[in-house]
């Protein structure tokens, strides 16, 4: 039979339990920062060559032949993308978000065409790619990362963010890279492995540009960490973002052997297929 | 419709320099981005559709009419250029720059159009 409980004890415990709750918050709580304003349409300043920094020759476009970058990779992971760079060359380099079936994921997200929104709030800073869509989102509640049991590999991953004054600064982890051969950086052929993590530095420069900084690190792939900066610009007010379903229309899926086909309006292949 | 009009091959560099990425959700390599193509006929539809429009014009050449499918940017991102749904309309006789591509087969990359009935333009048309 359960044991009657006095008032007063019940009292100390629901103080206790308060207690412990108002430790909690404060915590987790933000410091009294204001929030910045992010709002409004963006879009990614130059094209869509990942470390543009890099890039040869300088105005290489990605899926141009012979177009690269050049990330710290070590000997393998470089191996590995002259092989992609070679690919391209031949046209069967095979971008996994022409099958309209996964997400970009990061670092790739913070490169893509079309418009971009970012949504700040206390507790998270969402990511919103138009193209795509993608969403990324970073917690800025004051929780840390998952412990390493509870995580798997995903294509966006986990991050957790704080404000330094205006700077949005999140470190994301648990990413899938190119561990199941779909996710790529960019069309020149860049992967990373899924040993990758990245500390961003994002903020707003002026009314129309915001900065994000990023720093990689590959355990597997990179012999230093590896930065890349990218820009985007504030889009003319009254912008809209729109509804994007890469599936609505699909004219170009991928061949078994990786080549990127052209489909008539009848739904069948226009390309001169021999395979 | 019209007979193939002009058949136009530019130099690489040329080509390069007014040449902007479109918003394409894959690769470009299947077309030739050392030429840039003009082409005639009349409009048979346009597929206002993500990831990409596409225009389908009929093109008359010696007497045989072949259905070109032309691929252009997303509609999000034509829509913020200019662009409407109803732009290019069934029976509009149009002359289209494009990329065409490298097999040869009645497709290209949208470049920019020239209303033949008053000559006005969309997309790229320096």
């Amino acid at each position: 039979m359960p044991r009657p409980v006095s008032a007063v004890r019940l009292a100390a415990l629901a103080l206790a339990l308060g207690g412990a709750a108002l430790t909690v918050d404060a915590a987790r709580a933000q410091p009294a920062v204001a929030l910045p304003d992010w709002s409004g349409v963006w879009a990614m300043q130059g094209p869509t060559v990942f470390d543009g920094a890099t890039v040869r020759p300088p105005e290489g476009r990605t899926g141009q032949p012979g177009v690269r970058e050049f990330p710290p990779y070590n000997e393998e992971w470089e191996a590995i993308y002259r092989r992609n760079i070679e690919l391209v060359r031949e046209g069967s380099f095979p971008d996994p978000i022409s099958l309209c079936g996964v997400p970009h994921g990061f670092p790739r997200i913070m490169n893509v065409p079309d418009v971009y929104e970012f949504a700040v709030t206390r507790d998270a800073v969402y990511i919103l790619a138009e193209n795509g869509p993608g969403i990324m989102r970073i917690y800025t509640d004051g929780r840390g990362h998952p412990p390493a049991e509870e995580l798997w590999p995903t294509y966006t991953g986990a991050s957790i963010g704080h404000w330094e004054g205006d700077t949005l600064v999140f470190s994301t982890i648990s990413l899938k890279g190119a561990s199941g051969n779909d996710v790529i950086v960019d069309r020149t052929g860049l992967v990373l492995s899924d040993a990758s993590r990245a500390t961003t530095r994002m903020r707003k420069l002026d009314d129309s540009t915001i900065e994000a900084r990023m720093k990689i690190e590959d355990d597997k792939a990179l012999t230093r960490p590896w930065q890349v900066t990218k820009r985007y610009l504030k889009q003319p007010p009254g912008t809209w973002a729109w509804d994007y379903s890469c599936g609505e229309n699909n004219r170009n899926p991928v061949s078994a052997s990786g080549k990127t086909l052209t489909l008539g309006p009848d739904g069948k292949p226009l390309d001169r297929v021999t395979e | 419709m019209r007979s193939t009009k002009i058949m136009t091959t530019l130099l690489a560099g040329v080509v390069l320099v007014a040449a902007r990425p479109l918003a394409a959700h894959h690769s470009a390599a299947m077309f030739d981005d050392t030429k840039v193509v003009e082409l005639s006929g009349t409009v048979k539809a346009l597929q206002w559709t993500n990831p990409h429009v596409w225009l389908q014009v009929v093109v008359e050449d010696q007497g045989r009419a072949t259905e070109w499918s032309f691929e252009g940017g997303s509609p999000n991102s034509l829509s913020r250029q200019g662009w409407r749904s109803t732009t290019f309309k069934p029976g509009d006789v149009v002359t289209v720059r494009l990329r065409p591509m490298k097999d040869g087969t009645a497709a290209g990359q949208f470049i920019g159009a020239r209303f033949d009935t008053d000559g006005h333009t969309i997309g790229r048309w320096e």
